[in-house]
């Protein structure tokens, strides 16, 4: 190793293939990934998978407050000991007792997102599927807990996004839009407090994150016949 | 405190004329990143307090203060702000001094180039405050910053491959040259790759996959730039400091191309069952294993090197740095060997342990050398001594206890966390292990930052008063020998009567 040209090569080479392997190649297969569509026989419903996808300008809210500081965006599979899968209202399950496991997220899950905000830190809970979780949630509901945290949970430890909010004076009736706010986080007698345009998109895009869509040929469909399919068991409980 | 060869005066011009050429651009670059190190300390003080108090100074016009934004500004600064540009600084010096070359011709666009590297990060902490930021871990700084710094860094890196280029004549067994020269090759490598699929390919492809060389980037710029820094400045101070050439030339070769090889494999291993194909985080995990091969055999090199001068330790306030970091370095190693497997990686993933590794690695590793590095070089520079062992000693062990404090507490949080996010038990409860059973843990997160805080402060007015060369006016160093004759008292004449030359 005597010449800095050898040298350098010597270098490229050895960081060239690991930069081949793990970037440039996966990176060009991600490229190729495709929707799957359902097969109406197989799976028992029609479309494609993945369906709706996230909606973005919200998602550009929840990159710049740095929400993935804290949450997640990523079902694992079992293995050695992870228990994701059956984690109360992780998935589109959201009944008492969920009987069917969530699904772990794949690559497909991410089409169409130019960044994957799968998270830093799992502080808070999993949000990939925290769509199905607010769907019967109401609206102002949503927007309280972003806006104070601890008024439904004491223990939360979540910044409130008070700066997305605004205090306003109360104009006739007062805006539909105004939060139920008691206690310390209340406004003073004659305001209300509004959602801005970023909470409203925040919350447009938590709505929008639904992950748990089944994958195309994994489906047992719960409507046909017992006899048909009882044993098969989804591909994500097979790995137990 | 000199090598005990070439000890003729032709030699210790030579080497202050060199010394003297890098001085403007090292110690601006220095003077620099000691203020991004306080500042960053006290974000990190404060982001470690909202984790379990949230309502610590969340006033309505303090709302860019919340743990969102505090935390990846308090990183980016400790990263951009402290560790690259003291790691920069170090490099011009040691590669001035390995090439023998002065630095003749571009003083001026170093200087320049790190004045717009700060302005970058200036620029990048007030977007991420005020909701730019990206959210891409360690990139967190909006996109139109990244230009700024790119272009320093190659203008930088430019100067540095000229010296060597220049001095090429000179044969030898170069092992700080070889790390230093990799880390200026293999960051903007890793950065372009990075920084262009993520803000511009990105949208054409799939996320999942962004996402996965982002944390290749973060694992990267440890791997690829803080650790062969670290080594380079390690492999010229051991065997300056004690005297003895390294032990091993085999060993130091194995070392060197063991990161080489492994090291642009790791990262990946974040996203274990995740989104990506599997066989990404299964590299990824494996080549952090594989890891502690060259890990072991660098500091078993160092240890070997020091053999029977270890007794220096005591005195040289470099040598003790540098062998804290790079008892850090295997440390590291092994947490990562331990984050990155899918057997126990499954424990830690998405917990505290991750920051308690970054640390390890930024702080715990990185910054000891660097420390060390500059208790060594700016005597030289400024032509003073420094002006108290007290404040050294002080820094160093407030130092050792904030970041031992702290990745241990990291670690064990990160472990029970990662336990009660497993256990089945805890089916409906997805928080108590990151809130209720984190809290102990995160309360003492708050205690090493302000350890590490107290030990910074001294650090950057001990910097400032030589930068401004208000040291011990001295031939003789300041050493660590317990005497307090050594203590520079203010109003008095300097003494001196040293007892180790």
């Amino acid at each position: 190793m005597t010449s800095l040209r050898q040298f350098v090569t010597c270098l490229a080479l050895s960081f060239a293939l690991p930069w081949l392997v793990l970037i440039i190649v996966p990176a060009l297969l991600a490229q190729k990934l495709a929707p799957m569509s359902y097969d109406k026989e197989k799976d028992g419903r029609v479309g494609v998978y993945p369906g709706k996808g996230i909606y973005r300008q919200g998602q550009i809210v929840y990159a710049s407050e740095g929400c993935v500081q804290c949450h997640t965006q990523m079902i694992r599979p079992a293995f050695y000991g992870i228990t994701d899968q059956w984690k109360k209202g992780w998935g589109s399950d959201q009944s008492k007792i969920p009987t069917q496991p969530t699904r772990p997220t794949t690559m497909r899950d991410f089409m169409g997102e130019p960044f994957a905000y799968i998270g830093i830190q799992r502080t808070g809970p999993d949000l990939a599927n925290v769509g199905y979780r607010l769907a019967d949630v109401p609206r102002e509901e949503i927007h309280a807990h972003l806006y104070d945290p601890r008024a439904t949970h004491e223990w939360s430890i979540m910044p409130g996004l008070r700066h997305l909010y605004i205090e306003k004076k109360i104009q006739g009736n007062g805006s539909p839009q105004a939060l139920k706010l008691t206690g310390d986080a209340a406004p003073k007698p004659g305001y209300e407090v509004v959602p801005s345009t970023d909470a409203e998109l925040l919350v447009d895009y938590l709505l929008s994150l639904k992950k748990d869509a089944p994958i195309p040929g994994t489906i047992v469909s719960t409507e046909a016949p017992a006899a048909a399919t009882p044993p098969a068991a989804p591909a994500p409980a097979a790995q137990k | 405190m000199e090598t005990t060869e070439n000890h003729n005066a032709a030699d210790n011009l030579r080497r202050a004329s060199i010394d003297r050429s890098v001085k403007g651009p090292v110690l601006f670059l220095y003077a620099n990143a000691a203020l991004w190190l306080l500042t960053s300390t006290v974000l990190g003080l404060v982001s470690s307090v909202k984790l379990y108090a949230p309502e610590f100074l969340d006033y309505d016009w303090l709302y860019f203060l919340n743990y969102a934004r505090i935390q990846p500004a308090h990183m980016s600064a400790l990263i951009y702000g402290w560790a690259f540009q003291a790691g920069l600084g170090t490099m011009i010096w040691l590669a001035a001094r390995r090439s023998g070359q002065e630095l003749r011709n571009g003083k001026a666009s170093i200087v320049v180039a790190t004045f717009f590297w700060n302005i970058g990060i200036t620029l990048g902490l007030i977007g991420i405050f005020f909701g730019q930021s990206s959210s891409i871990q360690w990139m967190e700084f909006p996109a139109y910053v990244w230009p700024l710094f790119i272009i320093a860094f190659l203008i930088i890196a430019y100067r540095l491959v000229m010296l060597f280029v220049m001095s090429e004549k000179e044969g030898g067994f170069k092992i700080t040259t070889w790390y230093i020269l990799a880390a200026c090759f293999w960051f903007p490598w890793v950065f372009l790759t990075t920084f262009l699929y993520v803000h511009y390919f990105a949208s054409t492809g799939n996320g999942a996959m962004a996402a996965g060389i982002n944390a290749w980037y973060v694992s990267s710029v440890i791997m690829l730039f803080f650790v062969p820094v670290g080594l380079g400045a390690c492999y010229y101070f051991v065997p300056k400091i004690t005297g003895k050439p390294i032990h091993s030339a085999q060993l130091a070769s194995l070392g060197f191309w063991g990161l080489a090889l492994l090291g642009g494999w790791t990262g990946m291993q974040k996203y274990m069952g995740g989104p990506l194909p599997s066989y990404l985080p299964g590299i990824s995990g494996m080549a952090m294993l594989l890891l502690l091969v060259p890990a072991g055999v660098v500091v078993l090199n160092f240890h070997m090197s020091s053999d029977g001068r270890r007794g220096l330790i005591q005195t040289s306030p470099t040598l003790r740095f540098v062998f804290a970091g790079s008892f850090a370095y295997v440390i590291m190693a092994g947490m990562g060997a331990l984050l990155g497997t899918f057997w126990t990686g499954s424990l830690f993933q998405f917990t505290y342990a991750e920051y308690g590794y970054h640390l390890l690695a930024v702080y715990g590793f990185f910054s000891m050398t660097m420390f060390g590095a500059i208790y060594y070089i700016v005597p030289r520079l400024t032509g003073c001594e420094w002006l108290s062992s007290r404040m050294i000693r002080s820094h160093f062990w407030f130092s050792v206890y904030g970041i031992t404090a702290l990745v241990v507490l990291m670690f064990l949080g990160g472990l029970s966390q990662g336990a009660s996010i497993n256990d089945p038990n805890n089916w409906d409860q997805s928080v108590t292990g990151s809130i209720q059973i984190a809290r102990g843990y995160l309360i003492g997160r708050t205690l090493a930052w302000a350890l590490i805080l107290w030990s910074n402060f001294w650090f950057f007015i001990h910097l400032v008063f030589m930068i401004l060369g208000l040291g011990r006016r001295s031939i003789a160093p300041t050493l660590l020998v317990h005497d307090s004759k050594h203590d520079y008292v203010p109003g008095t004449l300097t003494s001196l009567t040293t007892t180790a030359q």
